[in-house]
């Protein structure tokens, strides 16, 4: 008796687990990640039926009316498939991607050109942007007064750029890439010697340029989720992300950080 | 004759009031949807917009008549979806030479990405992971400025993105890109 009901319960346990796995690979291919005949259909429906009978909690009869319901949206999507090569859309995607490695980027525009028939469309006055314009109107100090600021403020004119600020900029000289990798690593080397690491000790450098510059590449790296920055009161803190997603987070909000000269 | 002539000046009427609303945007998207354009130009509104793309025709220009739907379907599915909810454009009916388009504010390799990113996506069924199509952008144009442009495409409308994040094939591309020809072309190109 005791060996029947062991038997039950491996099977038991093994049928969940298959179950899971099929109800995985289903969504993994919902999601694109597999073409949707990776998947068996028929073995699946078999290992539904050869398990069926195990099933006898209100949670297994629902893990095997999911699992249906995931392979039928494989079939709806072979089906999909099976369409989509029928038609003249269909290429392989490997044979695009190196399609696109291969082509220059300008024949690559003009392919586009050739097809493309963009959208024609006027801008015009609403009651919303003459209401913002009134506003502006408004608030808008007479020109007397805002010639008056403009005196107190020292400018300089316009002058050409030398190829040191070009580099320095971050124009000319090392990746762009190259840089945010390189300062993501001293980050890293960084916090991992000394836990959250200070944002302006980590940004500020002598020169005031090289600090704007830091402060600079560091926004891209928060921006793309490569490190996060924790503001606690007055202080701020960076700290590498483990798993960086690349992307900037569509909620993410702007944090200006001023950078004074004199510090 | 004066019948004639009278159903000629109201039929203009009718003319403006669709240029109007097709050319002139009111809200988040450009054009306008079937059931305003039927509310506001009556039943025979598909004449009207026939005789408006007749006159438009002769300035390079075309009325185009997309459907809307949800980004979570397929190329496919939206084809055989009834019922589906209507809008018209009015968009390029020829081309644009590569330094028009640079003069309309479009850089060659932003049109360059677009159309890799278009291609590939098709050649997935319209979907694909974020992932991957960055990673198929970032071997020719470097993994930051491909994330750039990817964010750039979704924010123009000519690609969408889901919770998932899996990007498909957006509005803008189904207004304006002529989807059989790009891949024809594409698959002509002698490397």
């Amino acid at each position: 008796m005791s060996e029947k009901k062991k038997v039950k319960r491996s099977s038991h346990a093994s049928g969940r687990r298959e179950l899971k796995e099929i109800v995985e690979t289903c969504e993994a291919i919902s999601e694109r990640k597999f073409n949707p005949f990776f998947l068996d259909v028929r073995l699946g429906v078999d290992t539904l039926r050869q398990y069926f009978h195990f099933w006898e909690t209100f949670a297994d009869h629902c893990l095997d009316v999911h699992t249906l319901n995931r392979l039928s949206e494989v079939v709806r999507l072979q089906n999909t498939q099976l369409k989509f090569q029928s038609s003249m859309l269909y290429a392989d995607p490997e044979f695009i991607a190196r399609k696109v490695d291969r082509m220059s980027e300008k024949r690559l525009a003009e392919v586009f050109l050739q097809s493309w028939h963009p959208l024609s469309e006027r801008e015009q006055l609403t009651e919303q942007t003459l209401s913002n314009a009134i506003d502006y109107w408004n608030a808008l100090l007479p020109i007397s007064a805002r010639w008056k600021r403009r005196e107190h403020i020292d400018s300089k004119q316009p002058s050409s750029a030398s190829n040191d600020t070009l580099i320095g900029l971050g124009i000319r000289g090392e990746e762009f890439d190259q840089q945010l990798a390189k300062l993501l690593d001293e980050l890293r080397d960084v916090y991992k010697s000394s836990g959250d690491v200070d944002y302006w000790s980590f940004v500020r450098r002598p020169e005031y340029q090289e600090t704007v510059h830091r402060a600079y590449l560091v926004s891209f790296l928060v921006t793309y989720d490569y490190v996060k920055l924790h503001v606690h009161e007055a202080e701020l803190s960076l700290v590498p992300t483990d798993q960086p997603s690349g992307k900037a987070r569509p909620s993410a909000a702007s944090f200006p950080i001023p950078i004074p000269r004199s510090d | 004759m004066q019948d004639k002539e009278v159903a000629q000046s109201f039929y203009s009427d009718k003319l403006k009031r669709a240029i109007h609303l097709l050319l002139f945007r009111r809200g988040k998207m450009p054009g306008a949807k079937e059931w305003e354009l039927k509310e506001k130009l009556g039943k025979n509104f598909e004449q009207v917009i026939e005789q408006l793309n007749q006159l438009l025709s002769e300035l390079d220009l075309e009325i185009k008549k997309v459907k809307e739907s949800s980004s979570m379907e397929t190329m496919q599915e939206r084809e055989i979806r009834p019922g589906d909810m209507t809008r018209y454009f009015i968009t390029l009916k020829g081309s644009l030479g590569l330094k028009e388009a640079k003069m309309i504010g479009w850089r060659i390799d932003n049109l360059a990405a677009l159309a890799a990113s278009i291609a590939y996506l098709l050649s997935k069924q319209g979907k694909a992971p974020r992932d991957d199509l960055e990673r198929l952008l970032s071997n020719k144009f470097g993994k930051w400025k491909a994330v750039t442009l990817v964010d750039v495409f979704l924010r123009t409308g000519y690609l969408e993105e889901d919770d998932a994040g899996v990007t498909s094939i957006g509005w803008r591309t189904q207004s304006e890109v002529d989807l059989k020809a790009l891949m024809t072309k594409m698959a002509e190109v002698k490397l």
